[in-house]
């Protein structure tokens, strides 16, 4: 921007104040980007102060039917199925993140070891997440069934007496069982999430100087001091940016949530999350005031925790 | 070169600006003079309803009707055409524009709604239509059937009465109907040498003869969708009539979901994941149970999926009394329709003697009118619809399901047959519910 408007100016005839020109100039930018900032206006932030207004109201099917202030608020805080759809929520984030994170670092040091067949490793890492996530969640749930492929490859490896031991019988319903269904869930979610995530790490793993390494191997250090004292570190950019991607989506998640558990996020609101709340309160119970309200609530807590996590990171990296 | 870049550009900035203010005002809220709609607007009788009952002639209806509904299966969309088809030659001046919906439907209609433009006609699941009758989405029909003079009592009062609203009135007249019965695999009740149980005391003693092995003697949901119609039998209840009162905390009720419980406690029942199926009619079909309490959608899918499964259908085991659920489905004129009348026609049509005979007569659905016979093979689950309960409540009921399915999935996985969890959390689901 700046550097168009010195090349500019710098041809103009006198006549016209320098300020006049900015003005134009501004008006010129503005209008090159006016489409995507009314749509951005009107779709994202219209829809969220829209929200925010319909939070406001009881809110039926065919429009405002009463207003009630924060009345909607107090009914979501008061509700112990969003309280169980928050634990969960938070449940999944606090265990999917760091897993999925590790899972695509982990991926990502060995795919950039130079290995024979790179190309390959990284496409094949990377293809759980062309999937569609319905598709693949179909998969994993017929998997996952009682007579399905991981109980039945369990029996066949002789692992049957260590899940015994651990209470899990031989046909376990891994999906239908309200102790297990979110961990399978958050499983399937790292294992696809993972190929992106390695995808990222690899693109700052290849920004770090082959110098520092060399330098490194000289000092003599090992293969494990060198990623926990060199590797790891010099990722913090890459932890801050995978981190907030992958907290906002956690917070996001849904579908593998609907299509295991149904609207219920059966068995026992186990797979219930903030989102599927937010779903049902207004497809369901057509109460889409009180949706909102949950919506505006969920907002709340991602841009916290967000904030926090600049905090945690330290500032957003120059990258 | 330059100069006329940046004219162009201004301009571009005004225009925008301009139409951005005109359709800025179009997605406001409403604001201040959104007058809560909803219940409380009058939902208008049809404009041309004359005073006289003589008077209405439907030959003399014209115009355009959207329909629309859900399609599970070619067989029914097959049934449907056939039906609508003889609509069409019947009543020539109106135009039936069919718009089946393939995404998930109350969805789908949520949208429609909220935008005000509704199908003329469509299908209300009876466990939603509380809900919509509440949202004022749905229009009345009373007044329009006492005005043109159609004839209500032919239909099952256990179908019919799910589209009443609190009000008194009819919202929709049941396409069709279906009722839980009994269907058990006729070859391992004849190898137990037993008949098929008539009562609670013959279903305890044929569940410890056929559980044997591998084989339940049942798939059982843990859903209240299916559990209900033993707590009905047993004298329990939900609410009151009037569904204005909470009755589901009695003994009757506590002790048919204590026998509910003992069938998975004791070994004899499993739910339809605890054998690896989506649900029971697999089960059946697979032989790995004896007995599950489904409905005439069961026909279909054997006939298709399991041909060589043989089995047969019975009423419902009595408790205290007989009873069993009874789903259905009905057609239902939008509150915000422009084409009433022609879609009244089409209603009574669809709904009247002749084109539920037409639709029924496939086997492809059971009929909701006494007056018209059941497809052979359906006797039972069409003649059971005279001790049926509407699987229809109250707004928000959703919640008390969900919170009765929780409850009974946590005493199932503990093993238990302890009633008190699941009546204390449907019992104050109910109350919320009924709060609002």
């Amino acid at each position: 921007m700046a550097a168009v408007t010195v090349g500019t100016s710098s041809g103009r005839s006198a006549g016209r104040g320098i300020r006049g020109e900015r003005r134009a100039e501004m008006l010129t930018g503005l209008a090159f980007v006016f489409i995507p900032l009314l749509l951005y206006v009107f779709l994202y932030f219209g829809a969220m102060v829209y929200a925010a207004y319909i939070s406001l109201w009881r809110w039926g099917l065919r429009g405002p039917r009463a207003f009630l202030g924060v009345h909607n608020y107090e009914q979501v805080f008061g509700d112990p199925i969003f309280w169980k759809a928050v634990t969960n929520t938070l449940y999944y984030v606090a265990v999917w993140v760091p897993l999925t994170m590790a899972l695509g670092l982990f991926l990502a040091v060995i795919v950039n070891q130079g290995l024979r067949g790179q190309t390959f490793f990284r496409a094949a890492f990377y293809f759980p997440t062309l999937a569609s996530s319905a598709a693949i969640t179909v998969v994993w749930i017929f998997l996952l069934q009682p007579d399905g492929l991981f109980n039945s490859a369990r029996a066949v490896a002789g692992l049957n007496p260590i899940f015994q031991a651990l209470g899990y019988t031989d046909n376990f319903n891994w999906l239908g069982s309200s102790r297990t269904a979110m961990n399978a869930i958050i499983l399937l979610n790292a294992w696809t999430t993972s190929g992106t995530v390695m995808l990222f790490y690899l693109t700052f793993l290849q920004q770090i100087s082959r110098d520092i390494y060399e330098a490194a191997a000289i000092d003599g250090a090992g293969a494990w001091q060198t990623f926990r004292r060199i590797t790891f570190p010099l990722l913090r950019p890459a932890h801050f940016f995978v981190a907030t991607l992958l907290v906002i989506g956690g917070f996001k998640l849904f579908d593998q949530a609907i299509i295991a558990g149904g609207r219920g996020g059966e068995p026992s609101n186990s797979l219930t999350t903030i989102v599927l709340f937010i779903y049902r309160s207004a497809i369901t119970d057509s109460e889409f005031g009180y949706a909102a309200a949950v919506g505006v609530v969920l907002f709340a807590i991602i841009f916290t925790l967000t904030l926090a996590q600049r905090r945690i990171f330290g500032e957003a990296p120059s990258w | 070169m330059r100069q006329p870049i940046r004219a162009v550009a201004t301009a571009a900035v005004a225009i925008l600006i301009f139409s951005a203010c005109s359709s800025g005002a179009t997605p406001s809220p409403s604001g201040g003079g959104a007058s809560p709609s909803g219940v409380s607007t009058p939902v208008s009788a049809p404009a041309s309803a004359p005073a006289s009952t003589s008077a209405f002639d439907p030959q003399s209806i014209t115009g355009t009707v959207v329909l629309s509904g859900w399609q599970s299966t070619g067989a029914e969309g097959d049934a449907l055409n056939a039906t609508l088809d003889s609509f069409k030659t019947a009543y020539p001046n109106i135009t039936l524009d069919y718009q089946p919906i393939a995404t998930d439907y109350p969805t789908a209609m949520a949208a429609k709604f909220s935008s005000g433009e509704p199908p003329d006609l469509f299908y209300v699941d009876s466990s939603v239509a509380p809900d919509w009758i509440d949202q004022g989405v749905l229009q009345e029909l009373d007044t329009t059937a006492a005005a043109r003079g159609f004839d209500t009592s032919q239909f099952y009062p256990g179908y019919l009465d799910a589209f009443k609203g609190p009000d008194g009135k009819t919202y929709g007249y049941p396409k069709d109907g279906n009722t839980l019965g009994m269907a058990y695999n006729t070859d391992m009740l004849t190898a137990a040498g037993i008949q098929p149980p008539t009562n609670w005391t013959e279903l305890a003693a044929a569940a410890a003869k056929l559980t044997t092995g591998n084989q339940k003697a049942f798939c059982l949901s843990h859903t209240l969708d299916r559990a209900l119609a033993f707590i009905y039998q047993n004298g329990g209840s939900l609410f009151s009539d009037d569904k204005k009162t909470n009755t589901v905390d009695s003994p009757e009720t506590a002790e048919a979901i204590k026998t509910y419980l003992g069938f998975f406690q004791n070994g004899q029942a499993a739910r339809p994941a605890d054998l690896g199926d989506d649900w029971c009619g697999k089960a059946l079909g697979e032989k790995k149970v004896a007995m599950i309490f489904e409905g005439g959608w069961l026909d279909p899918f054997m006939t298709s999926s399991f041909p060589d499964t043989k089995y047969a259908w019975a009423e419902m085991p009595m408790g205290k009394e007989k009873a069993t659920l009874g789903f259905t489905v009905s057609y239902s004129i939008g509150a915000d329709s422009a084409n009433k009348d022609p879609a009244w026609v089409l209603l009574t049509y669809l709904t009247g003697p002749d084109g539920m005979k037409k639709w029924t007569e496939g086997g492809i659905a059971n009929p909701s009118r006494k007056d018209v016979a059941p497809a052979a093979g359906k006797e039972v689950l069409v003649q059971s619809a005279d001790f049926a309960k509407p699987w229809s409540f109250i707004p928000g009921f959703s919640k008390v399901s969900d919170a009765f399915n929780n409850a009974m999935t946590t005493q199932i996985e503990a093993k238990s047959d302890d009633p008190a969890p699941v009546v204390s959390a449907t019992s104050s689901a109910i109350d919320t519910a009924l709060g609002q």
